[in-house]
């Protein structure tokens, strides 16, 4: 579309059902609309891709201003340009508003058009809607209440085409229900860049179909299902598993890697069942990639931790909170902080991270850092840093350069210099310590959502929450704060991590007073100027971008040699 | 292969997929997921790009065809003329041969000798059920002698059209003082000529009628990015047979109009978009380009003068869209023919690859020749005001001679010219109803009158009642009598003719040409197309005509492009001019609210089956719409 964004922005006149209102140049006329409080009914618009004009639902009446003999508009009693009213309806969602320019978007003819519509959208669909996963969200349904005919009178044959076509691994299509919008297809080709779906046949045989020999894999397909006006395309991975109108939906953020997409994710009775973009133009558009969207899985796994657990007799024996905490305390006291390493995770949140390195320097140790998490990453959004929250761990004073001192620590456990070892959310199995070094440690503590190898060697579980079920905020790779709120509740015994993080600084502090995740965010914002006067309520739901984050605290020393010999090595009560 | 992709700017080679596609069907008789794969490849696309294309078109074939394929023309006026029972001995004959292969086409453009056939590249005129076997047997066409002009013609397109002395090749046309107005043109500024077409008053003869000078000065003359200019010479509106003889007859005129318009917009590359069932054409004018170039009448530094320009040709595939100036350029391009939305894709601003293109119509463009030769001033004398020149005028369907006339335009009524140039109604039959303009105008009843607006040439004008024989053929008063002029193809109806079958005819045109690509026209056209089958079958329902006529209105105006108002103005105007005809066959009761629902077969054989979960197309519309049977 072409648009001229050279001259400043200006502002024009336009009248919309009889009301003027002021536009910046360049509005499309749809928003205009939409923004004067005049939602217009679209099927082919999105305001993030091309305009092909094809659906032609949004027809509204549209005039231009009356020229006089001087070529200046002519002005009405009210002073305002008279309107010369165009004969035809106009689509509204390919133009941009100009001076003086009126609009009706409630009329006779323009109700007639919608109906006309409708009507034609509705001849040769079927009537699928009850089992249709898109009902409740399907703007078909939802238009042909408003704006529809009461009755059928159409007595032919349905044009009958493929149901069930599966376009790629994670995206299935019914091509009666397609309406031939096309927004899939811009999608793959504007956004995702993979020209892969396209139309076949034509007029009304129509049909939307991907080449046999490249389907629709890429890493961003489900977006195409969430812009699919109708049921025509459906996550294979949802399909018929929920109605939407059952699932809450709360505003979250992907936490599979530093971009960070804004999310609302999808529940029913503390089940997740899907992950849906959530439109942030700072962050993620109106889009996330596949892979994001999909891991939520593992939340609602039969490996979850439900109880905290110490080592008694050898066994590690199900406890309550208070037990567990005094225990890991107790467990840790018996060390000096250089016997003692910290390994945290770039996957917790800031509250987590501040709280964290306040028991690091409670226990006086400088044996701290994240493990770094890398993939492959495109120019679309998905980042190599597969960490969500690396900035906030700078920040806040866990690393400089994630797991530059990982392999410090792993040689120093296998030499037996480091006695205790504190995990938080990450395996150290995959950092190159084995089993057995694991377990010869006097003292292991882990914290962790699910149970894994490494758990079982631990010296004490305290079993955490998943992105989904707490609350607390990270900073992504482009450095904005944003804030994750709890869509479900942790399952069994299972606890905020940030909670077990403050007991444990408690206990290993002695002092108490319970205090709450607003409380660490003051103390956090307190103590680091670029979090100065920030609350987690004024994060909001888009997130904050935050300035100068590169200019950290001085990131921890390594200890020397000599401190780590001078350590005076106490029996844990453990083993 | 490489020639074809070099016809086409460097950056877009996507615009080659069509040449390439017509090459590999040529090869290998047809194309083959090889075939898409392979093509993609070579120009870097997607499968899914080359696949679009060929399940788009209707000329490419997914399937090997016969060793001799024959295609018989389905529409109105070969339709009138005997074309089902053709088509009908063609099955017999095929299902006998397994060499041969035949399938339903629309329109070939050449209504005037109906019905008509292809036997694989070579048109048949006047082919009839007998006639048909000889010629799947030796295929030599039979030619027959064009008709001289009509003492009521004024020659100036098409005065080399059935001459006897004529000849195609550029000696020809030289020795006949062609190309004399590519040189005069060239010695006058860019601005001069726009000037003369400006006063000659030329509308264009694709069908919209828009004043050539006008569109042509939309173009800046500071413009710096590339111009292009096309020829439209995809014809195909039912009832349209010209521009089809000025191609295969004198195509030097034709290219001759082309130089003088590019150099005139300042196009260095000109297209011409020919319907690809014009193969015989698209060869004579690659032969005439070339022996234009070997007299230096195109390429470089044309005559000395400092101009360069390049035509190229670009063959269509079947598809009627194509004629719709930006469904042409998308084809051009190399994608399926969906028109643009207008604005912002004006062509003169945002045409071919996004720069100012300039779309005209092969007479459109001859005109222009002539202009130069008259001076625009006296080209405005021929015809009346507003309505100047010549046109060629088509007259097809229930008439003793059919055929093409030069006329000047509004110089000669419609009753002259289907009494006297076309020999009138056949015997013993009566007018009962014209379409004036190509088949997607509004239908005119012999027995209306036309309030008419006559312009004096004191400028004032006196309102007048006419018979529809008085009606001077013209775009104003064509206009006025509720219909239009169009692509100039007159559809004459005798007495004899029941008119739901008509518009049930021109009906399955539509449904069978909509791009698909907006819903109004898309999902109307084959409704409409549908009622009307249900009606001939004997299944109408009373509400049928109601139905039809608010499918239409929903249509009309509410489309991308113009092809809306072309296949709702058939409907609309048959159901409103003949409701007896339409009410007679629009009885039965309608059925009750669903459940329980009818579907048509019930409707038709007036059973009363009861609750039927879902009603689903039999299958042969499919195999209509991708024209094989
Ligand atoms: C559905 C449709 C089909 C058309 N087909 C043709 C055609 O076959 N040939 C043609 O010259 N113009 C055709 N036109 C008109 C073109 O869009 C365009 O107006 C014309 O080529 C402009 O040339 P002119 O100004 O010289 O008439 C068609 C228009 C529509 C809407
Ligand atoms: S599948 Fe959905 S998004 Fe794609 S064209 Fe059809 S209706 Fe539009
Ligand atoms: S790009 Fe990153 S943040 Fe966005 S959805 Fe994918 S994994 Fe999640
Ligand atoms: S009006 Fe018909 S032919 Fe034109 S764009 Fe729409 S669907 Fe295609
Ligand atoms: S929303 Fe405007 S035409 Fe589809
Ligand atoms: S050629 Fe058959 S209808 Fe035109």
């Amino acid at each position: 579309m072409p648009n001229e964004t050279t001259s400043p922005p200006q502002s024009v006149n336009v009248q919309i059902d009889g009301v003027w209102h002021q536009f910046p140049k360049g509005t499309r006329v749809i928003e205009a609309c939409e923004q004067a409080g005049k939602y217009v009914p679209r099927y082919c618009y999105h305001k993030k891709l091309s305009s092909p004009g094809n659906c032609r639902m949004c027809l509204i009446e549209m005039g231009m201003p009356k020229m006089g003999p001087d070529r200046k508009p002519e002005l009405g009693g009210d002073g305002k340009p008279t309107i010369n009213w165009m004969p035809r309806p106009q689509i509204c969602c390919a133009q941009d508003v100009s001076e003086g320019m009126g609009v009706r978007t409630t009329s006779p003819l323009v109700e007639e058009c919608r109906r006309g519509v409708m009507e034609f959208l509705l001849i040769n669909h079927p009537l699928d809607c009850p089992i249709c996963d898109q009902a409740g969200e399907c703007r078909l349904q939802e238009f042909s209440v408003e704006y529809g005919n009461q009755g059928s009178r159409f007595l032919e044959n349905k044009v009958k085409k493929p149901k069930n076509v599966e376009l790629g691994p994670r995206v299935t299509l019914d091509d009666e229900r397609c309406i031939l919008c096309s927004r899939c297809i811009r999608f793959c080709q504007e956004i995702a860049h993979d020209d892969v779906l396209g139309f076949i046949d034509r007029g009304s045989h129509t049909v939307l179909t991907a080449h046999p020999g490249k389907r629709l894999e890429n890493n961003y397909s489900l977006n195409t299902v969430d812009i699919c006006p109708v049921g025509a395309l459906t996550s294979t991975d949802f399909r018929f598993k929920m109605r939407v109108w059952f699932l809450k939906e709360t505003k979250s953020f992907c936490t599979s890697c530093a971009t960070g997409c804004n999310t609302l994710i999808g529940s029913r009775e503390d089940v997740i069942h899907r992950q849906t973009p959530r439109e942030n133009n700072d962050v993620n558009s109106s889009w996330m990639c596949d892979y994001g969207r999909l891991k939520f899985k593992y939340v609602d796994s039969d490996r979850r931790l439900l109880e905290p657990r110490v080592l008694q007799n050898d066994k590690l024996t199900a406890t309550d909170w208070k037990r567990a905490i005094a225990n890991v305390a107790l467990q840790l006291k018996h060390f000096g902080g250089w016997n003692i390493a910290i390994i945290a995770s770039g996957r917790m949140t800031n509250e987590e991270m501040w709280l964290t390195s306040r028991i690091a320097k409670s226990l006086g140790t400088q044996w701290i850092d994240i493990v770094p998490h890398r993939g492959p990453g495109d120019d679309i959004l998905l980042s190599e840093d597969r960490n969500p929250n690396t900035n906030g761990a700078k920040l806040l004073g866990l690393t400089s350069e994630p797991g530059a001192m990982i392999p410090k620590m792993v040689e120093a456990i296998k030499s037996g210099s480091l006695r205790a070892l504190v995990v938080l959310c990450e395996n150290p199995l995959e950092l190159g310590l084995t089993a057995d070094e694991l377990r010869n440690l006097p003292a292991f503590i882990t914290m962790s959502i699910s149970q894994n190898e490494s758990t079982d060697l631990s010296t004490a579980v305290l079993p955490s929450s998943a992105f989904a079920e707490k609350r607390g905020s990270m900073i992504n790779g482009d450095g904005r704060l944003q804030r994750l709120n709890r869509a479900v509740r942790p399952p069994g015994n299972a606890r905020d991590d940030w909670e077990i993080l403050r007991d444990l600084l408690q206990a290993l502090t002695d002092s108490n007073g319970v205090y709450t995740i607003d409380d660490v965010f003051r103390q956090m914002s307190e103590a680091i100027p670029q979090l100065a006067g920030l609350s987690l309520t004024k994060v909001g739901d888009l997130g904050l971008q935050l300035v100068n984050i590169d200019e950290s605290p001085a990131p921890p020393r390594a200890p020397k040699e000599d401190d780590i010999e001078l350590a005076e090595a106490k029996r844990p009560p453990g083993r | 292969m490489q020639a074809a992709i070099a016809r086409y700017p460097k950056d877009r080679q996507r615009s080659a997929a069509m040449p390439l596609l017509h090459l590999w069907q040529e090869h290998f008789g047809f194309i083959s997921d090889a075939g898409v794969n392979w093509i993609a490849a070579k120009l870097g696309l997607q499968p899914i790009n080359i696949l679009e294309l060929v399940t788009f078109y209707p000329m490419y074939r997914q399937q090997p065809a016969g060793r001799k394929h024959i295609r018989v023309c389905r529409t109105l006026s070969c339709a009138m003329a005997g074309s089902y029972d053709l088509m009908q001995r063609a099955r017999e004959i095929a299902a006998g041969d397994p060499n041969i292969s035949v399938e339903f086409v629309e329109c070939l453009a050449s209504c005037g000798t109906a019905p008509v056939c292809m036997i694989d590249d070579e048109l048949h005129e006047n082919v009839d059920p007998h006639s048909i076997v000889d010629l799947v047997r030796n295929q030599q066409p039979i030619v027959r002698p064009r008709p001289e002009p009509h003492r009521l013609e004024h020659r100036l397109i098409f005065k080399n059209i059935g001459r006897r002395d004529w000849k195609i090749d550029i000696d020809t046309y030289v020795a006949d003082g062609g190309y004399e107005q590519l040189k005069k043109a060239l010695t006058m500024s860019r601005a001069e000529i726009i000037n003369e077409v400006k006063t000659s008053g030329l509308r264009g003869r694709g069908g919209a009628g828009f004043p050539c000078g006008v569109k042509w000065s939309f173009i800046k003359p500071d413009e710096k990015k590339p111009v292009y200019l096309i020829c439209n010479a995809d014809e195909s509106e039912p009832g349209t047979f010209k521009d089809r003889y000025i191609i295969h007859e004198d195509p030097h005129q034709m290219l001759e109009g082309m130089l003088i318009s590019a150099y005139a917009v300042n196009a260095k590359t000109a297209y011409i978009y020919i319907r690809g069932e014009f193969p015989e054409g698209a060869q004579i004018l690659e032969n005439a380009i070339e022996e234009a170039r070997a007299k230096n009448f195109l390429g470089q530094n044309i005559l000395g003068k400092g101009f360069d320009c390049e035509i190229y040709i670009h063959r269509g595939a079947g598809a009627y869209i194509c004629g719709e100036e930006t469904g042409l350029i998308e084809s051009l391009e190399g994608k399926r023919a969906y028109p643009r939305i207008k604005p912002p894709y004006f062509p003169a601003v945002l045409g071919l690859y996004m720069c100012p293109t300039i779309v005209n119509n092969v007479e459109t463009l001859c005109h222009v020749k002539h202009i130069i030769a008259m001076g625009g001033a006296q080209y405005a004398q021929l015809g009346r005001p507003n309505n100047t020149g010549t046109r060629i005028v088509c007259v097809s369907g229930d008439v003793q001679r059919p055929g093409y006339f030069e006329i000047e335009v509004g110089k000669v009524t419609m009753g002259q010219l289907i009494y006297e140039m076309a020999g009138g109604t056949k015997p013993g039959r009566m007018l009962k109803a014209v379409i004036p303009g190509g088949s997607s105008a509004k239908v005119l009843r012999a027995d209306e009158r036309f309030k008419i607006k006559d312009r004096q040439p004191d400028g004032s004008t006196i309102e007048r009642e006419m018979f529809i024989d008085e009606l001077p053929m013209d775009f104003d008063s064509l206009a006025a009598a509720g219909s239009m002029a169009g692509s100039g193809g007159v559809i004459v109806l005798d007495d004899s003719r029941d008119m739901v079958w008509v518009l049930n005819n021109i009906n399955e045109f539509y449904a069978h040409e909509s791009c698909g690509q907006c819903t109004p026209c898309r999902e109307g056209s084959l409704w409409m197309k549908k009622i009307t089958d249900r009606m001939m079958l004997g299944g109408g329902v009373v509400e049928d005509p109601k139905t039809l006529k608010t499918i239409g209105d929903n249509i009309a105006g509410r489309t991308i492009c113009a092809f809306g108002e072309a296949c709702a103005w058939p409907t609309q105007s048959f159901v409103e001019k003949f409701p007896d005809e339409f009410a007679a066959r629009a009885k039965k009761p309608i059925p009750p609210p669903l459940p329980p629902e009818l579907t048509p077969e019930e409707l038709i054989e007036d059973r009363q089956v009861p609750v039927r979960p879902l009603a689903h197309d039999p299958g042969w519309e499919k195999a209509g719409a991708a024209g094989t049977i």
